[in-house]
């Protein structure tokens, strides 16, 4: 049992902060918001990442043969939690591309996808969900049938959040015509430039006026995208056909934890604390409130479990285990306290919660009230909550199915 | 960073756990409730000779010197087992000895490792409330003694205890206040009247009355500038290995519940079937999993020495709620048959609801919290430990 990091990896975090307030300048800032609106990269923004990559943070935790580190997954949490605070930038981390490839894919997959991924060359939207079925995936119709070398693809998805930016999708398809729910799923990595996709513009809640930095799920924009007799490769499959249930497996679980489903949980507790601490108005005099005061070292305390469900997952990883419930489980607990926090501080706040980015007396941008709009999502998304509370009844505590 | 037990941590808390599940059945503590020393004497002679007791103590009291984490996980097993033992009263004053102890206090300690000596600590006054502003038992200082005088409440194990490690308001000579200070008593010494309480727990607390009991001036706790540290000690282990209890305690009554979930039928099919009962038990997952990382954060920290006040009122804030909720939903899901006396759920469920209540409730730690995020200069950051402000209230 060791509850702190490790003198090493404080040393990378003073680096990397340091790092930060040195290259971080407005001027970047605005060309990394420009890139995640689909503008393309700026020649700021990609100097940025350059430094980045040559001192080694991006794929800390990948495999040195395919260009990362071969650090440890503590030391990617770092880099992930730092680049995410200072600037929402999402480096590494989860579960889909990169750490399906490296579990699943070819040699020749891995030689070309980790050390592109890692030079951010390429990068991944995700190709779940579709109008008909999101919570249960195994109904997937999008189709991709083989004829010798290629796959023809056709069908729609949804929710295609970065398909914009992204220059491949990682996307599930059901390759044998004939089978029914998760068999007969396989995964397609398929570059966006071919032929025969379409991506339409689904703009959100938060579209209008747009999200300030900091919010949880503030983006304006995620996609439908649609294959009109895409013909790709059969080089694109990524583990066996008709596998692709379990390739996705391994990868969602990751998706479900880490640095970023972490903060997005926890910021609003920072955020609250340091705003109600100034003691300024319109905030003044709450700090000697006691129902305020309770509240925050409430909210403080979930927001310690969320860290520490965190940490959990880390160290599991960090021993090679795999996850029977623990994934799920801080699916349902962090997401959940992220909507507690965000409600009770509107409640906290009063009618300046509803102030959004732009408004005149807004707090923070507007931060708070954007939250209002986007934080629940976060328990729908990757997994319900109800689905991560079936996973951990059945697969944590073995409960049965139940009968029709 | 690695939060989960080590091979050699998870060996330990497995044999304490597998002793206890053979020596202590459920009727075992049953018994215990209905005699007049609340504990079992028997049990406690076979937990000694094992070791159990001398875990975390000093290696020179025939101690094994081991962190504190260990005592934890045992704690979590205790409570896992409701053992009917004074392991936790005995342990967090004998742990402040070992900290605090001047060198003839220390060797008390070899009498604990042994379990021939069982302690107990007095903190909570007639208030009820946990907070060393409330310690107003006073301890004047008289020539080489001290006289105690006033009333502790809520005094777990006082009647079989030799000793008592009480929190005092310690004056001079002349009246003046000195502040906090932690006193060992003889529960035999004169002027000291003991009155049973009767818990939800069913176990042996008291209220202790001091009436002009002297002691000497070398049974205070450690060198008189350390009489505050001495007493904070005291608060923060007896809260912290209550969530050690609390949590194992939980985890035992969520798996009952599980079990039965899984056979009792309903509607065509196993209750565990239905989906409004899974989600309950996953939520009961949940707070049983918080409550064991905020514990243990929290005793680890300690056994660092590191700063661990918030981290303690972090646990036992947490634990005081979901403990509670754990154990409830364990009845819920049991229907009638839990509120039956001899059904065994409700020996689980009655000592938790007790334990919620000592070592701090919710709002208690929380005003603790709540200062060490609010009432200190700079911003906070989830991740980097908080200290609390010197006139921080407790
Ligand atoms: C901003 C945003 C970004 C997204 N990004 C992506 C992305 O990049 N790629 C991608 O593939 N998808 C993405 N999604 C889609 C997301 O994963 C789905 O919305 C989610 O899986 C839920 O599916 P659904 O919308 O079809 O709702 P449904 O599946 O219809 O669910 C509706 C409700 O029913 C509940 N429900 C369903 N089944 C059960 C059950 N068995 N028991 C109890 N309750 C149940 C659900 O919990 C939910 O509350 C995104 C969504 C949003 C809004």
């Amino acid at each position: 049992m060791d509850f702190a990091f490790t003198e090493d990896e404080e040393r990378l975090r003073a680096e990397i902060k340091a790092f930060i307030a040195r290259q971080l300048t407005p001027e970047v800032k605005a060309q990394l918001i420009a890139e995640r609106e689909g503008h393309g990269r700026g020649p700021l923004a990609a100097a940025f990442f350059r430094d980045i990559y040559e001192r080694g943070w991006l794929g800390v935790s990948w495999p040195k043969q395919y260009g990362g580190q071969g650090a440890n997954r503590f030391a990617q949490y770092i880099v992930e939690e730092e680049f995410y605070r200072a600037a929402q930038l999402v480096i590494g981390g989860g579960g889909t591309g990169v750490p399906a490839v490296l579990a699943a894919g070819t040699e020749e997959q891995k030689r070309y996808y980790v050390p592109g991924s890692i030079r951010r060359e390429i990068s991944f939207c995700q190709g779940y969900s579709e109008p008909h079925c999101g919570t249960d995936l195994a109904g997937i119709r999008c189709r991709a049938t083989r004829h010798g070398e290629i796959f023809i693809i056709n069908g729609q998805k949804i929710y295609t959040t970065g398909a914009q930016a992204a220059t491949h999708i990682y996307l599930m398809v059901r390759t044998d015509p004939n089978s029914k729910r998760q068999a007969g799923l396989s995964i397609l990595l398929v570059p966006m430039n071919t032929p025969g996709i379409t991506i339409r513009p689904l703009w959100t809640i938060q579209s209008d006026p747009p999200a300030p930095p900091k919010t949880t799920y503030g983006e304006p924009r995620t996609n439908e995208v649609f294959f009109d007799n895409v013909e790709v490769p059969a080089t694109c499959l990524l583990g066996a056909e008709g596998d692709g249930w379990a390739v996705a497996q391994r990868g969602l679980n990751l998706d479900r934890v880490g640095a970023w489903r972490y903060l997005i949980s926890v910021m609003r507790d920072e955020d609250i604390v340091n705003l109600i601490k100034k003691d300024e108005p319109p905030t003044e005099g709450l700090r000697q409130d006691p129902r305020v005061r309770d509240k925050l070292a409430e909210l403080w305390t979930e927001g310690q479990v969320c860290r520490l469900m965190t940490m959990r997952s880390l160290s599991l990883e960090q021993r090679g285990g795999r996850f029977k419930y623990e994934g799920s489980a801080e699916k349902i607990w962090a997401p959940e306290h992220g909507v507690r926090a965000t409600e009770a501080i509107s409640q906290i706040l009063g009618p300046y919660a509803q102030l959004l980015n732009g408004s005149p007396h807004a707090i923070n941008n507007g931060v708070f009230a954007h939250n209002l709009l986007g934080a629940f999502q976060s328990t729908v998304n990757h997994g319900s909550v109800q689905v991560m509370r079936d996973q951990v009844a059945r697969k944590g505590l073995g409960m049965p199915k139940q009968r029709n | 960073m690695d939060v989960l037990s080590d091979e050699q941590e998870a060996l330990i808390q497995r044999t304490a756990g597998e002793f206890l599940a053979a020596e202590c059945p459920p009727s075992l503590v049953r018994a215990v409730e209905k005699s007049e020393e609340k504990y079992s004497k028997q049990l406690w002679t076979k937990f000694a000779d094992l070791g159990w007791l001398g875990l975390c103590l000093p290696e020179e009291q025939g101690g094994q010197g081991l962190p504190l984490t260990y005592l934890g996980l045992v704690l979590e097993e205790v409570g896992r087992y409701l053992a009917p033992l004074p392991v936790h009263s005995t342990m967090v004053p004998a742990l402040v000895l070992a900290s605090f102890g001047t060198p003839v206090q220390m060797k008390l300690l070899e009498r604990v490792a042994c379990g021939e000596l069982l302690l107990s600590f007095g903190i909570v006054e007639r208030s009820g409330r946990w907070s060393t502003d409330a310690i107003a038992l006073s301890g004047r200082r008289d020539g080489n003694d001290i006289v105690l005088n006033g009333s502790k409440y809520f005094v777990d194990n006082f009647r079989i205890a030799q000793k008592c490690m009480v929190a005092v308001r310690m004056f001079g000579a002349d009246g003046g206040d000195e502040g906090p200070a932690a006193v060992l008593v003889d529960t035999a010494s004169a002027g000291i009247h003991c009155e049973p309480l009767l818990t939800t727990a069913k176990d042996g607390e008291s209220v202790v009355r001091f009436d002009d009991v002297r002691v000497p001036q070398s049974n205070r706790v450690g060198a008189p500038r350390q009489g505050r540290a001495a007493v904070d000690a005291l608060m923060d282990y007896a809260s912290v290995f209550l969530v050690s209890q609390m949590q194992g305690a939980a985890r035992r009554a969520m798996e009952f519940a599980v079990e039965y979930v899984k056979h009792r039928e309903a509607f065509g099919q196993p209750i565990g079937a239905f989906q409004a009962i899974q989600h309950m038990a996953a939520d009961m997952v949940n707070a049983v999993d918080g409550t064991q990382l905020l514990g243990r954060e929290a005793v680890w920290r300690l056994s660092r020495g590191l700063p661990a006040r918030v981290e303690v009122a972090q646990a036992k804030s947490f634990a005081n709620e979901k403990c509670l909720m754990v154990c409830r939903s364990a009845q819920q899901m049991h229907g009638g048959i839990g509120f039956i006396a001899e059904f065994d759920l409700n020996l689980w469920y009655r000592r938790v609801t007790s334990w919620t209540l000592r070592g701090g409730t919710t709002y208690e730690h929380r005003a603790r919290i709540a200062s060490a995020l609010l009432d200190t200069p700079g911003e906070v950051r989830l991740g980097r430990a908080l200290e609390l402000p010197a006139a921080a209230p407790d």
